[in-house]
């Protein structure tokens, strides 16, 4: 009889794929045709686009539940509320086989869900993700790990992750019926929360929900990032991810001012796929 | 009526631009420009909707700029993504969207488009 709010812990699925003709991958996964992207694989994960932006590297998605991003060879989807994220793999690989792309790792990652409950199959329970991701997936891929890291966070993620929580995003909010597009609002929330200045050299595309919720995404080369906030009362979820450890320490070094405390740091090594580190920041306690 | 008008017209050689361009000085008419890619995935998304954006103003000139096959163009006008929307007005640019960002180019069209008939 729990009662049931936005989730806003996010699932993430990386995927990596190799060419047929390494040396010629040229723009790989990016030759997907957007009806393809949209209609099999966003509609099996029960999302939509709401605005994008590309470069030379990679383009950049933001969803009505999170983010996307295509590079040649990598694709990256991270989708919270109750999405069905895994339904995603079968499409992505047919579509890459057509591509002449084979996969070579997958990685999927989530936090302990706020109301478990309400998360249908497969993401009803852990084991259930771990058999169905197994049973899209190729024979072929041979160092297989699922694990459930300490401190409550389930999974792992190649990325580091920083994960905070707050009660009081109050310049996240959106004025009831203040009239403004998403793009305008979320323009703004990127200008007045600092955001923006985080990396300065990345170009930001950002958009926030009606009638809260804000998500953004950065490209800055080939690096992304991207930062999700549902402030919803009782239940407010953010997170931030990034390539490349300069900008991730400058994060951490905003929040503690904030009031927000590291909590707890988790470390595990997945063979073949490199290291993970999750961080979880709490409010300090008054 | 020209039959380019209500169309966003794509633009292949220097010389087509620059012919463009001065079209777009002579008549004063607001000059919508996207800047785009063969391989940028956000520019396939938003496609459609300036094409209907363009159906319904026959009066803006929507212009299609690949940035590969027109690279001097791109490098001049500084576009770093795809897509870019470049608001020109007689030969002026007056505002920039970065971004397939629909309600964005909509109202910046709009802001302009009311500017031009005030």
């Amino acid at each position: 009889m729990a009662v049931s709010g936005f989730e806003g812990f996010e699932k993430r699925l990386e995927l990596h794929f190799f060419g047929d003709d390494p040396k010629n991958v040229g723009l790989g996964l990016r030759l997907l045709d957007f009806e393809s992207l949209d209609e099999d694989v966003l509609q099996a994960v029960q999302c939509t686009v709401v605005s994008a932006v590309a470069n030379h590297y990679f383009d950049a998605y933001v969803l009505s539940e999170s983010s996307l991003f295509v590079y040649p060879t990598k694709i990256i989807i991270k989708t919270c509320g109750t999405t069905q994220l895994l339904k995603s793999v079968a499409p992505l690989l047919r579509h890459a086989s057509s591509l002449g792309l084979t996969l070579t790792s997958c990685r999927y990652t989530r936090g302990n869900f706020i109301f478990p409950g309400a998360q249908p199959f497969p993401h009803d329970t852990f084991q259930n993700e771990v058999v169905y991701l197994e049973d899209s997936l190729p024979h072929s891929l041979c160092y297989r790990k699922a694990s459930v890291m300490p401190s409550k966070i389930p999974l792992a993620l190649v990325a580091r992750v920083l994960r905070f929580h707050r009660s009081d995003v109050v310049s996240l909010q959106r004025g009831p019926g203040d009239g403004k597009s998403g793009d305008t609002a979320g323009k703004e929330m990127t200008e007045i929360t600092g955001i923006g200045e985080i990396n300065p050299g990345a170009l930001i595309c950002d958009f926030a929900f009606d009638p809260c919720g804000y998500s953004m995404n950065g490209i800055d080369g080939d690096r992304h990032s991207t930062i999700h906030v549902t402030p919803e009362d009782g239940f407010s979820y953010a997170s931030f991810e990034c390539v490349g450890h300069e900008v991730w320490t400058r994060v951490a070094g905003a929040l503690e001012p904030l009031g927000m405390k590291c909590r707890s740091c988790a470390l595990d090594e997945f063979p073949a796929a490199g290291n993970v580190a999750y961080q979880t920041f709490t409010a300090r306690r008054k | 009526m020209a039959a380019e008008e209500g169309q966003v017209v794509s633009v292949h050689t220097v010389d087509a631009w620059n012919e463009q361009l001065q079209k777009g000085n002579d008549t004063k008419k607001l000059m919508v420009v996207d800047f785009t890619a063969s391989w940028c995935g956000p520019c396939r998304f938003i496609a459609p909707f300036l094409s209907e954006l363009a159906k319904k103003l026959p009066n803006v000139i929507f212009l299609k700029v690949d940035v590969d096959e027109l690279k001097s163009v791109a490098q001049d006008w500084a576009v770093e993504a795809m897509p870019t929307f470049m608001f020109v007005k007689e030969g002026k640019i007056v505002d920039k969207v970065v971004g397939a960002k629909k309600d964005e180019l909509q109202q910046t069209v709009a802001k302009h488009v009311a500017t031009a008939s005030a």
